[in-house]
């Protein structure tokens, strides 16, 4: 179960931040991001499972391959922006975590635009306005 | 075979640590046993009139373990060669400094003085022989008080970067 | 699995460590040397971390934009 891991290098990276807290505070902050990539890279496997599923969905209802890979972009770049906002965010640079959240949202619209004018070029043919 | 290595990087850090606070408390000591040992050269020589052969003598007699060495080589040299007194001196100071704990200033301030020794009559030589005591005087005072700033962390210190050495290379 | 998790407690250990020459060198007097343990102290656990965040990057550069 990896659950328990999780949870117990959690706790153990607390106890570690506590203990350097005062003294260096920089190399507890590392451990903190240290910690957070690790939790990541774990997750990552999981992920990787769950997409192999959707892509599978995907190709089986006869969805064309880009609007597929379009989505699983967007949900990249959601979760980049979420780490890098909140390992800035623990250094407590609020101002910069909202930058970088805002910077991957419009990175997302630029992404999304395709799929956008698809769905818009649909409607027009369904309801044809002239 | 890991944990091995790390112990023998850590212990090797310690010891050399602790190899330096050793030299720095010594430094002290020996600078002290120099200055008593030319205040007997100077008594031997001023009052009792003795040649250096004897005085040296003399001092290795009344004068502790490493120093006593020096001063009985030195006179034993002085009896049977028959060369310069002042080669003779620097030869046996620079045998004598390897294995000692004192600073090369140390050595030059004894290397200076072998130079005056039994050049002039009995005033001038007393006037060098306080000279020298009075340089001696200050390093003791010096090496007293590196000895109490760095004496007792050098081991401690040591013992950091040892474990920060292995630490890195685990 | 987590991987190995044994580097935390490496980092943990240097800075303890760190901190504990930081404190040394200050008592001596020596300040200068002390903010200079304490970085390359910190040079080096940022080494271990950048080295971690890579390797993240490239998995979910590998999950998630395969072909890009």
């Amino acid at each position: 179960m990896g659950i328990f891991e999780v949870v117990s290098i959690g706790i153990v990276s607390a106890v570690l931040v506590l203990l350097l807290k005062d003294s260096q505070p920089a190399i507890a902050y590392l451990i903190i991001v240290l910690t957070v990539l690790y939790f990541l890279i774990f997750t990552i496997h999981y992920v990787k499972e769950i997409l192999q599923l959707v892509t599978y969905l995907g190709e089986e209802a006869k969805i064309q391959s880009f609007y597929i890979k379009t989505i699983l972009q967007i949900i990249g770049i959601s979760y980049i922006a979420e780490i890098g906002s909140n390992i800035v965010k623990d250094a407590g640079l609020e101002s910069v975590a909202y930058k970088i959240e805002l910077i991957g949202k419009i990175f997302i619209l630029i992404l999304a635009i395709p799929i956008f004018q698809s769905l818009i070029e649909t409607i027009i043919h369904l309801f044809p306005i002239s | 075979m890991k944990w091995i290595g790390a112990l023998l990087v850590i212990l090797t850090c310690f010891f050399t640590g602790m190899d330096y606070s050793r030299r720095l408390a010594q430094r002290p000591k020996a600078l002290r046993l120099w200055k008593n040992a030319l205040l007997i050269l100077e008594a031997e020589m001023v009052y009792s009139h003795a040649t250096v052969q004897n005085a040296c003598e003399n001092i290795a007699k009344q004068i502790g373990d490493p120093l006593s060495g020096f001063f009985l080589s030195v006179s034993k040299r002085l009896q049977y060669e028959k060369t310069d007194l002042y080669l003779i001196w620097e030869e046996e100071v620079d045998q004598f400094w390897t294995r000692a704990a004192l600073s090369k200033e140390d050595k030059e301030i004894i290397k200076q003085f072998g130079k005056t020794l039994g050049q002039h009559d009995i005033i001038q030589q007393k006037k060098y022989i306080q000279l020298a005591i009075v340089h001696l005087e200050n390093k003791h005072k010096e090496s007293i008080e590196m000895n109490q700033r760095y004496g007792k962390v050098s081991g401690s210190l040591g013992l950091l970067s040892g474990v920060f050495i292995a630490l890195l290379l685990l | 699995m987590v991987g190995d998790t044994s580097i935390l407690f490496q980092i943990a250990g240097i800075g303890i460590v760190v901190a504990m020459i930081h404190t040394v060198l200050k008592q001596m007097g020596k300040e200068e040397f002390a903010q200079f343990v304490s970085l390359v102290g910190f040079i080096i656990v940022l080494l271990f971390v950048i080295n971690s965040i890579s390797d993240l990057f490239e998995q979910i550069r590998a999950v998630f934009f395969f072909r890009g």
